[in-house]
Parts: C-alpha cells; sequence; structure tokens
C-alpha cells in the first residue's frame, strides 16, 4: 500500500507512526526544512522531534510520495507536501474524527 | 558539555549512519543539531536520537541495500544471544550434578521427597503435601 497509488479512501497513515502525521500536518501549510519542522511541530502538538526521529519520517514519507523534497537553500533541504500526502492526510485526519466522535458518545453513554 | 565537544560527538554519531544517508543528510544533519545546540537542546539527547536514528537506517531493509549486510548484523545479533543461553543452559546442569544430596535417615527412605516452600514442580503431575508426624524439614 502506497500514496502514491492514489487509492481512495484508504488511510495510508495508520502505520506510519504519530512523528510522519506530525510533519505531515506542519507542511500542509506550506513547504520546510528540518529545523523548521521541529519548531513548528513543538508549537502545534508540543511535541519534540528529536533529529534522528524526523529525519527516519521524513525519508518514509518521501519514499511513500507523501512528501517531496525542493532543491536545497544553502544546505538546508525543503521538503513540500505533495497532493497524494494531502488527500492521505485528509483521509486520515477524518479516520481521527469518527474515533474521536465514537470515544466521546461513549463516554457520554457510560456516564463517565 | 562545550559547544565544540558537542559538535564532536553529534559528528562521531552521524558517521554511524550509511554512507547513503551521509551524503543526502550529513551535511544538513549537522548543521540541524548545531541550530538545536545553540537553543539549548541537550547535545547528549541530540546524539541519542541520531544513534536511534542510525540504527534504524540499518536495520530497515532498503531494496538498495545488499541482504548480506543485514544478514550479517541478525547473525551477529543471534549468535550472542545463542551463545549466552547456551552458557546459562550448561551452567545449571552442572550445578546440579555437583550437589550431592544429604543422606537421610532411615524413617525417610521411602517417602517421596517433600517440595520445597514455593516451589512449583516442573513438568511433574500435581503432588498432595502431606505433613506427617516425623517427615519435617530435618528429612
Amino acid at each position: 500500500m502506497s500514496g502514491r497509488d492514489g487509492r481512495a479512501g484508504q488511510d495510508v497513515l495508520r502505520r506510519v507512526g504519530e512523528a510522519s502525521v506530525l510533519i505531515l500536518i506542519s507542511l500542509a501549510d506550506g513547504p520546510k526544512h528540518g529545523y523548521a519542522l521541529i519548531h513548528d511541530i513543538k508549537e502545534l502538538a508540543g511535541v519534540e522531534l528529536g533529529p534522528g526521529t524526523l529525519y527516519g519520517a521524513l525519508d518514509r514519507l518521501e519514499r511513500l510520495g507523501l512528501i517531496e523534497s525542493l532543491p536545497a537553500d544553502d544546505r538546508r533541504h525543503p521538503y513540500r507536501i505533495t497532493a497524494p500526502g494531502a488527500a492521505a492526510l485528509r483521509v486520515h485526519l477524518d479516520s481521527l474524527e469518527r474515533v474521536s466522535a465514537a470515544g466521546r458518545l461513549r463516554l457520554r453513554l457510560g456516564g463517565i | 558539555m562545550d559547544e565544540a565537544r558537542a559538535t564532536r560527538l553529534v559528528g562521531a554519531v552521524l558517521r554511524c549512519y550509511p554512507a547513503r544517508w551521509r551524503r543526502r543528510h550529513g551535511e544538513e544533519a549537522a548543521e540541524l543539531a548545531a541550530l538545536l545546540i545553540r537553543d539549548g537542546t541537550p547535545a547528549g539527547s541530540i546524539a541519542w536520537s541520531y544513534l536511534a536514528g542510525a540504527a534504524r537506517e540499518w536495520l530497515t531493509p532498503r531494496p538498495g541495500r545488499r541482504l548480506s549486510t543485514l544478514a550479517c548484523a541478525l547473525l551477529v545479533a543471534a549468535g550472542s544471544l545463542g551463545v549466552s543461553a547456551g552458557l546459562l543452559a550448561a551452567t545449571v546442569p552442572a550445578k546440579a550434578a555437583v550437589t550431592s544430596p544429604a543422606p537421610r535417615p532411615a524413617h525417610c527412605q521411602p517417602g517421596p521427597p517433600e517440595p520445597a516452600a514455593g516451589v512449583i514442580p516442573a513438568m511433574g503431575r500435581p503432588r498432595v503435601i502431606s505433613l506427617e508426624a516425623g517427615h519435617g524439614r530435618s528429612c
């Protein structure tokens, strides 16, 4: 299963890990390089990504065709979300919303 | 840790990555580490993150990577585990063999051995623990 094949409706991000999802969310509003990604994700989610985790996730997302590397600006490579990446992120966020709604409903039903 | 030492530490850890990764990300990764250190991130945590990343990079199968490298790493890991387990298994029967049972009084001979308190007999049928008169701990 890959982001490249464009199979609509499949949550390809379910198994890529939290770091990859956070990177895609961070790139959703424009290209960023590693340092900007780490700062943005810290502000966005309160998660401090280690640089090793960051590069691992970037490589994985690039292999899946969900992001692409832009020409280097000095030594920094900015990354951009691709169209399949944006579609995959939308599907994943929809799925999270459904799970979240179901969880809240069950909490209400359980009277907790 | 001063900045020069921190940079050296990160540089050493970055050399643990495969050459292909270093060609692609090496310079940028070193610069990112320098920026994070300047921001106050401990060099140790940066180095640790890169070290874990390097381990993942080596252990994740890639289409272009020669399988022999991965196979060697797995063989070394499995071999060291096997040797440890073998040594452990060899020491237990050896200890049991050199420990001779203490001579028992005559009135203790026919009965089954009393299980030690808290020890579950492995692979045996269930035993009923009976405490008869004269068959206490001295037997």
